[in-house]
């Protein structure tokens, strides 16, 4: 099923479908969106459409998480990481 | 005789070594500025090798070459239109998918190239095994196996870049293959990009295109807007194949061109016991633990810095007041002789007391911990409270150092992504107590009026800081922040890396401050040969006096401040002629004194930082935003305790 990210458990692994630019906004608005910026920021640290990522964990007081991607360790605002839509089996 | 005289520039991820590998190029003989009207660092150094003088310039450490940040967009001007000699791609052996994806990037922008395979025995430890042989291959570009820490490789690195620059080895850099329908498109576009003689190579423009890169698009609307237009519908299509953005569709693709050469060339053997750094993450990341591991860390810091500080400064001090016999035998004790101690000396003195003591201590833990990898877990721990003022977890960084001096703090905003956050997390830096600022909070406050009060303006200072800094990003334009970090191995820090680090930094500070610091201090003496320092505080009277209720004589007091914090009260007890400050006012009195001293105006150190790295208006507009909001607060809480 796919779910936010950060409905994730912690040790979770998901298959990244798509990234929102901002909330509401569709994939085909180019540039369009506040987020824009950081989307692509996302994609370039390896976060890519069918990349698997894995939470590891997040940080209390609904702080960031720790995601484990393309065997490096990124730290992923919440705000940002509600974003991230991923694939999940369970 | 012809100049042997070259430049390489070093490019990489961030965490990948490569300033260790620029210290080690460089040794002593650096520079670091910032690039022209940009809030980044530049380092640049010199080095001699084989008869040739090398200038070496260490790009910032990014992960792409689009224009999410100032640093990439520098980076890739830099290799693009001052066409380096030759790019040194350092690229972290441990991570090889992710710095991969950066090198396919730098291949396309078509120049000379040699790639720094780094931290190999990290990627040992972790139990991978690479064939350097292959990836040369596969690059088409020479590929030399380093570990910076240890000097290995570095000479081999330095000899094969030679060969390349004189000619002697050819390259063949291979281009990243898209997928066909990409690949259609790139050359269709590249082929009308060609005609234009614009400043990249072609295919790389296309690709930007069909990416839809803000800069290109603009630069070659200026040129032939039909290239935009026709770009524009081919991403369009590619958008309706694949159910992605263009954008998001290369760069997909790009990182699986990366991960199958990273697949090719590496064997991993998984690790069975998680080895120590792992375990020190774990804690030190940990949702309970984290914290208060985090608290005794900084304390322990701030303690060993002032407590170092305290020692040297007074010792710095008193030894260079002892000069002063000297130079009045030397000058005598007229106008000249007051002019060139009073000012020049004194100016020097307080710049010297200020930076050697605590400015360098600071710098040194600040990039002792940010080469060992602590400093992205104190931004990961401290994300969401940083949020809470419109910043992210990073901007906690240069916070941090704003309580010991804001001069620092203010460089350290470098770290922020953006513009706009470098300025926000500034602004907020220039509002928080200094160590200055806590000598007049706990030695006016704290020893005459209560501990209680001394805490409590410290408080008010934070929710200060906690109202302004929300203001502030809702006021400034822009996009959101969010923290997207990348959280590297813990791993030593190289000593002689952070030192060398810390002692350009330093010089930096003292070309930038010292100028302004003997200014300012023969400025203020120039007033007090004239007798003007009177009339001034006579002029200053309806302010000192009538708003905010103190003696007329604090006005003086308070222009000294400007110079250092510290000097409002050294100032207070020459000109009081008693450091015993509760015969002269009440307290009330100290606690609005205090008030205003805290947030008047940040020291002329602080406006030398702020106007180099924001410019001279915004640093302006901040000084006299402070001084006004000092004075409104100073006259509420006035009437407020005379009640």
């Amino acid at each position: 099923m796919e779910l936010r990210l950060t409905e994730l458990r912690d040790g979770e692994s998901g298959i990244i479908t798509s990234i929102k630019a901002s909330q509401g906004r569709s994939w085909r608005s180019r540039r369009v969106g506040r987020g824009w910026g950081l989307k692509k920021r996302l994609e370039d640290m390896g976060l890519t459409p069918g990349t698997k990522v894995t939470v590891v964990k997040s940080a209390p007081f609904r702080g960031p998480l720790e995601v484990y991607v393309r065997g490096s360790r990124l730290a992923i605002g919440r705000g940002m990481a509600e974003r991230i839509f991923v694939e999940v089996k369970r | 005789m012809t100049e042997k005289k070259f430049t390489i520039a070093l490019a990489g991820n961030a965490n990948v070594g490569k300033s260790v590998i620029f210290n080690l190029l460089t040794g002593l003989h650096q520079h670091i500025g910032n690039w022209p009207g940009k809030t980044i660092e530049k380092a640049e150094g010199t080095l001699h090798f084989k008869g040739y003088t090398i200038d070496i310039i260490d790009l910032p450490g990014i992960y792409s070459l689009s224009t999410f940040s100032i640093e990439e967009l520098i980076s890739r001007e830099y290799i693009a239109v001052e066409r380096p000699d030759l790019v040194i791609n350092i690229v972290d052996a441990s991570v090889l998918e992710r710095n991969l994806f950066f090198t396919l990037q730098l291949l396309e922008l078509e120049t000379p190239m040699i790639v720094a395979l780094n931290q190999m025995d990290m990627a040992k430890k972790k139990g991978m095994k690479i064939d350097t042989e292959k990836l040369g291959e596969l690059l088409g570009v020479p590929v030399i196996p380093t570990v910076a820490i240890s000097g290995v490789g570095i000479y081999d690195l330095l000899e094969k870049s030679v060969e390349i620059i004189e000619g002697r080895h050819k390259t063949e850099p291979v281009k990243a293959k898209y997928g066909k329908e990409i690949e259609e498109k790139v050359e269709k576009i590249a082929r009308m990009v060609e005609k234009t003689q614009f400043k990249y190579p072609a295919r790389w423009v296309a690709i930007k295109l069909l990416e839809g890169d803000e800069e290109v698009e603009k630069e070659i609307l200026k040129i032939n807007p039909k290239i935009v237009s026709a770009a524009e519908k081919l991403a369009t299509e590619i958008e309706e194949i694949h159910g992605h953005s263009c954008s998001t569709v290369i760069t997909s693709e790009r990182y699986e061109a990366a991960s199958k050469i990273a697949q090719e060339i590496q064997e991993i053997t998984p690790q069975i016991k998680p080895p120590m750094r792992e375990r020190i993450h774990a804690l030190t990341t940990h949702k309970i633990f984290g914290y208060p591991i985090m608290a005794v860390s900084v304390l322990s810091i701030f303690y060993f810095i002032f407590t170092f500080g305290d020692f040297t400064s007074s010792f710095l001090g008193d030894s260079l007041f002892g000069l002063k016999p000297i130079f009045e035998g030397m000058f005598g004790t007229g106008v000249v002789g007051k002019l060139v101690w009073g000012g020049v000396m004194e100016g020097i003195i307080g710049g010297v007391t200020v930076a050697l003591p605590y400015i360098l201590p600071f710098y040194f833990m600040l990039y002792f911990l940010e080469d060992s990898g602590y400093l992205s877990r104190i931004a990961f721990l401290m994300d969401n409270f940083m949020h809470k003022i419109g910043l992210h977890g990073k901007a906690f960084i240069p916070m941090m150092l704003g309580f010991g001096c804001n001069v620092p703090g203010c460089l350290g905003c470098r770290i922020m992504e953006t513009e706009r956050e470098r300025l926000l997390a500034a602004f907020v830096v220039t509002l928080v107590p200094c160590a200055a600022t806590t000598v007049i909070i706990l030695g006016l406050v704290g020893a005459f009026v209560s501990i209680q009060w001394a805490l409590a303006l410290y408080i008010i200072d934070l929710l200060i800081i906690f109202f302004l800094g929300r203001l502030a990003f809702k006021a400034l334009p822009g996009e959101p922040t969010a923290l997207v970090m990348e959280m590297s191995d813990y791993r030593v820090p190289h000593l002689k890396t952070v030192l060398k680090q810390t002692w350009f930094r330093l010089m930096e500070f003292v070309k930038m401050a010292f100028p302004l610091i003997i200014i300012g201090s023969l400025v203020i003496k120039m007033i007090e040969i004239l007798n003007l320092l009177e009339p001034i505080a006579n002029i200053l009277s309806p302010v000192t006096v009538t708003w905010l209720g103190l003696p007329a004589i604090t006005g003086i007091t308070l222009i000294f401040g400007v110079l250092r914090k510290e000097l409002t009260l050294i100032m207070l007890a020459t000109l009081l002629g008693t450091t015993n400050f509760a015969q002269v006012m009440t307290p009330v009195q100290m606690i609005v004194f205090t008030l205003v001293a805290m947030l008047y105006i940040p020291c002329i150190a602080t406006i030398a930082a702020l106007a180099k790295e924001f410019g001279w208006k915004k640093a302006y507009f901040i000084t006299v935003f402070e001084i006004l909001l000092a004075l409104l607060l100073g006259g509420i809480a006035f009437r407020l305790l005379s009640i």
